[in-house]
Formats: structure tokens, sequence, C-alpha cells
């Protein structure tokens, strides 16, 4: 597949599709973990920010949804949404102008929970979480592929299969995954084969790939 | 002043009364939600926000427009001889026309390219000249000439669109010129002059005040937008790195940074947004700069004066478009004149820009005249005097109310096989009443412009 395209670029595609991934799934293991604190398991928060090598402490369901999206940890959805909204502005030309739209949109919700007192609201979620829908919607609505969207694709993907593998998630499905990494990786050089042996770590097998599909 | 109403400003006021009010709001929610962008930095900080906007359009004519357009096709093509001719023969020069002392002392002339003559030997490929309309002659008069790196056409590009969506009262009402093919009378003057190769649009990066518009021109007239490190230079060529290791020649570059930074080889060593070795690939005519290294000779307010004189050396034809009226301390007589009549005059200092650096007589204490009369006897070549043009207020709706704002009018003038003026152009109005400076940087805001038939 040919696409004359910056590393720049490609690496920010890469990047967009990673975050907006990130950040959707992250948020609907919040939504169960919320779900589960209010009356099943008080401390469903703190097994989940586990998997992110995050020590959250918070005091109720509410304050966990707070301390889960703008705490002080390497997981903060606030910035998460601020990078997908840089890789977005950096390779605007690329994306759907309606997808677009709606990342720029993300970033104002991020915002003004960053700024208010106020703690963070369930509402505010569900908000993020349909307008990620309609990003991912209005990218698959997209009649011809390029590189650049296939950079996009590849990122949600690796994203996925690392979230997979945090969540010790059945290898069956992560195989059907990884097998349309492959075919990406194959339309996009065909010389490149990712082979994954059994002892190998796949996220860093995934990674050297990258590297040599995108040069930098 | 507003300038007197005709049947299709009446018109105009007519469906505007008509229209829902409160869907203005939607233009900058549109503007917020698509980052349509300029960008500032302020005490340190960098600030991203949309330029303010009034749904207000200015309207022009077609009949009105189609002599603006002789006359800036006019001005452009004299003002490319020019640059073409100071530097190759300098006849220009050798007769007189213009003192060699101007050209020497304008900071965008460049020696070093003395000799060299551009693929085509075009040289203001893009070019945005400022306009006001003279409410006592009623003429539009020419103020800047801008042909190194002008900005501000993707702004009414952009809001078209929405103002079609919101208000399409108005367009099926009126027959107003579309628009949409600037980024096409770019792509044209980009394959023009393309020496073999892909086009690319050169920004300095993501940081840059302009940036949305070197994105949207990128994407809009398919070139590729790279900034320095993604563009190599190899036995004088360019090239553009692919994400793959792959090097692609590389024909045209609209460069949206200024000759200093363009070539750290070259000009400032410290450039960290430029190409290293791009002057040498260009020099040996195997890349095209959009627009030509060393036009800022022709931006130079001292220059302005000259252009009219241009005109008619090298066209042999009388100006269509006239200057404001403009004195050099420069000759004996205009510094009598300017010593004389400062408090009505506009003093501007040919170094800046952004509407910085420009003095209003009427404004002045007067030791404030006095010490600026004594910069200009010091340093003549650094000043020029303008009668104060009373240009036109344009009507804006702001805060939910009708006011008057000082509007001047960039026109965008691109130049390929032909030179074409665009059917539109960036009405900027001032922050405040009374305001002559209508800079972004100053705080203004800018309209749409309609050029439609009667």
């Amino acid at each position: 597949m040919k696409q004359i395209l910056t590393t720049n670029v490609a690496t920010s595609m890469y990047w967009l599709g990673r975050y907006l991934e990130r950040i959707e799934s992250t948020l609907y293991e919040i939504n169960k973990a919320y779900d589960k604190i209010i009356d099943v398991d008080k401390d469903a928060g703190v097994k989940l920010y586990k998997k992110f090598y995050v020590d959250l402490e918070y005091t109720n369901a509410n304050d966990f949804l707070d301390k889960a999206i703008k705490g002080e940890h390497s997981g903060n959805l606030i910035h998460l949404l601020k990078s997908a909204r840089e890789n977005a502005i950096i390779s605007r030309e690329y994306i759907e102008q309606a997808a677009f739209g709606e990342i720029i949109e993300l970033n104002e919700i991020a915002q003004r929970v960053s700024r208010g007192s106020e703690k963070v609201d369930y509402n505010d979620i569900d908000s993020i979480l349909s307008l990620i829908s309609e990003i991912w919607g209005a990218q698959t609505r997209r009649g011809h592929r390029k590189a650049s969207d296939y950079f996009l694709k590849l990122g949600k993907l690796i994203e996925e299969v690392d979230f997979r593998l945090r969540f010790g998630r059945d290898a069956k499905t992560t195989e059907i995954i990884l097998d349309e990494i492959r075919t990406i990786f194959k339309l996009l050089n065909p010389e490149l084969e990712i082979k994954i042996s059994e002892n190998e770590n796949i996220m860093e097998c995934l990674y050297k790939e990258m590297d040599k599909l995108i040069i930098v | 002043m507003l300038e007197k109403s005709t049947d299709i400003h009446d018109k105009f006021w007519e469906i505007f009364s008509n229209q829902n009010r409160q869907k203005i709001d939607e233009f900058k929610s549109y503007m917020d939600k698509f980052a349509v962008n300029f960008n500032l930095y302020k005490d340190g900080n960098f600030i991203e926000q949309s330029l303010p906007f009034d749904v207000i359009p200015r309207i022009i004519s077609k009949q009105e427009f189609e002599k603006i357009e002789k006359g800036l096709i006019q001005r452009v093509t004299a003002l490319n001889l020019f640059l073409e001719d100071l530097y190759t023969e300098a006849k220009i020069v050798k007769d007189g026309v213009i003192p060699q002392e101007f050209i020497d002392s304008a900071s965008g002339y460049l020696k070093e390219f003395v000799g060299f003559s551009p693929s085509k030997k075009v040289r203001a490929h893009i070019n945005g000249i400022d306009l006001v309309k003279d409410s006592k002659t009623n003429e539009w008069v020419i103020l800047e000439d801008n042909l190194r790196v002008p900005s501000g056409a993707s702004y009414p590009l952009s809001i078209r669109d929405t103002y079609r969506k919101i208000y399409p009262d108005f367009f099926e009402n009126f027959k107003i010129e579309p628009i949409k093919n600037y980024p096409q009378m770019i792509a044209e003057a980009m394959n023009y002059v393309n020496t073999g190769g892909i086009n690319v649009v050169l920004t300095p990066g993501r940081f840059n005040s302009a940036y949305y518009e070197h994105s949207y021109l990128a994407q809009k007239s398919g070139a590729h937008l790279v900034r320095a490190h993604e563009l190599i230079v190899i036995d004088k060529k360019v090239y553009f790195k692919n994400y793959n290791g792959k090097n692609i020649l590389v024909g045209a570059i609209y460069r949206r940074l200024d000759d200093e930074f363009i070539d750290p080889n070259f000009f400032n060593p410290d450039s960290l947004i430029g190409v290293p070795g791009l002057i040498d690939a260009y020099l040996n005519g195997n890349v095209a700069l959009m627009n030509a290294v060393g036009n800022g000779v022709a931006d130079d307010k001292g220059i302005y004066y000259f252009v009219p004189k241009m005109i008619q050396y090298y066209l042999n034809e009388e100006p269509i478009l006239q200057n404001a009226p403009t004195y050099l301390p420069y000759f004996e007589k205009d510094m009598e004149y300017i010593m004389s009549n400062m408090e009505k005059l506009v003093i501007k200092d040919v170094a800046e820009a952004g509407g910085y650096g420009v003095l209003f007589g009427h404004s002045m204490s007067a030791l404030q005249i006095e010490d600026l009369k004594m910069m200009i006897k010091a340093s003549p070549r650094r000043f020029i005097a303008q009668e104060l043009i009373e240009f036109y207020d344009e009507q804006c709706y702001i805060n939910k109310e009708l006011v008057n704002r000082k509007a001047d009018f960039r026109a965008y003038v691109v130049v390929g096989e032909e030179v074409k003026v665009w059917n539109c152009g960036l009405t900027r109005y001032a922050l405040d009443e009374g305001n002559y400076l209508v800079n972004s940087s100053q705080g203004g805001g800018f309209k749409d412009t309609w050029v439609m038939e009667l």
C-alpha cells in the first residue's frame, strides 16, 4: 500500500488510535468497577488500577470516579484525552472532519471536567464513550482506505492486545486480533512479518515490528 | 463612517432581520470544534484561540471587484518583474527609478541571490495585498504588499461552508461568487513552477500561529504538510522522508517560514525549523520555493513608495489602484513636509509588521512628536510617513448590537501560468471603535467577504 506520509503523521495516527482505544477500554472498566464499588466490592477500583500499576485510594464510588479520571497518576484520563487531541491536530489532514471535530469535543469535556470543582459524574463518562464511538464510526465509514487509516487501526488493535494481556482475557480472541495486526503490517510493508513464539513477550515483539514499520 | 448603502445592502438587512440570531453562536462552536485557530504566545504561554469572527459580511459588487482585480493583477505583475529585474540586471536601479541606497538598506534584500533566477522566473507566487476603501475619494487604496508569507486565506475559506449551512437564505437569494477554488489556485501555481517531484507545504510546526492554515491548505491543495526534519537534501536535491524510510523527490515547496529560518547552512545557523542544504538545491534549480527567497525587499515599506513607478517602468501603464499618499524622509522635500505636518500623518517603521511600529501623529503628545522628529532625522531610511486614510467602517454585530469598526481587506493574488485574484479575501476589523489597526495580532477579527452580482 503506497501513501506518502511523514513519520510524524504515521506515528501520530498510530498513537491517536492507541489513546482512543485506551480511553474507551479504561472507561468501560471504570464503569464496571464503579458499579461494583457501590454495593458489591469496595476494592474493585483498587484491583482495577493495580493492573495499570497504580495504587488508587478513594472513599466511595463517586470519589473513585473522580480519582480514576482526574487523579495524579499515569492513567489520568484528562491527560490521555489531551494527548489524543495533540496527535489529531498533527495528523488532522488525514482524519475525517467529523471525527476530528469529535476529538476536539472530547478534549473540551476533559477540560471542563478538570477545571470544575465538582466531582466527575457518570454522565461525563457516557458522553466521552459516545463521542469515541462516533469517532470510530466516522473513520470506518471512509470508503477508500489509505495507509494513514491503517496506522490508526493498528494503534487501536495493538492497544486492544495490550489490554487483553493485562486483563488475562482469552487467548483465542487475542490471536484473532494479532492476525488482523499481521494483515495490516503486510499491507503497509509486505516485507515485514510478525512472528511471536510462545516464550516471547507479545507487546515487545509488536513494538519491535513497529520500529521497522515506521522509520524514524 | 459607513459606506453609502446600496440595494444589495438593504436586501441583506432584510434577510438578516428574519434570521435566527441565536444561530450566530454556531460559528464560534464550529471554529472551536474544528480548531480553526490563530495561536499566540503571551507572557511565555502558548495560547490556542479562535480568531474573532463577525457574521456581517463585507459585500463588494462584482463590478467593483473587477476593477480591484485588474489593479491587483497589474500591481503583482509589476512586482514580479521588479524582483526578477532587481536580482538579475537591476535595470530599474541603473535607470535611476529607485535609488541604489534604498535597495541596499532594505532588510529583505539578499545580495547573495543576485544573478539567480527561479523556476519560470516567478518570484511572488502567493501574495496578500492589503487595501482599504477611502471614504473621501470612495476609491480603494493599497496600504501594503505582502510578498513573503502572507497568511489568512484559510479563515474565510473555512467559515464560508459553515455560513452556507447556518444561513442558506443569503446564498439562495444572492449570486455570491464561490470561493472554493483557492486551494486549486495554489496547486496550479505549485505545479507550474514544480521542478519535478511532489508538492509540499513546509510548516515551522504545530506551535506556529498559523499552523491551522498550513494544515488546511496542504490538505485542500493536495500537497503534503512537512516540518523541516521531514525533508532531506541529498546531492543538491530535496527529498521527502517517507515513513517507510524511502525518500521521495520534492519539486515545489510552499514554505510558511521566513527567509531567515529556511536553511541553517545559509542563513541563521541557530534555526531549528529550516532544512540544511535547501538553498543549495534551490540555487541549482532543483526545487521551487514559494515564495522566492529575497522577496522581502518588495515588502519593504520604503520600496512600497516606488510600486506605482514600477508599474509605469515595466508595464508602461498608469496604476489602476493607488498607494496611500506616502512621503520618504530620505527625500529632502518630503522630509520638510513630514516635519511640518507630523500631527496629521501616520508614521511607520519600515522594519515592523503586524500593526507594530505604526504611530498616529494625531494621538501623540507634543513631546512624543519632537522625539519622533529627532529619530526620523537621525535615520530617515527607517521611516515612511503617510496621509491618514479615513477608510470606511464596516458594520459588525458584536455583543448583540450593530457597531461600526474600521476594516481593511486583504486580497490574495496567486501567480502561476497566469496571475489570478481570488474571489474573496480576508476582511479584518479592528477590536475597538475608531481604532485603525485591524491586525489579528492587535486583537482584530475577521469577516467573510462576498463578491456578488447586483
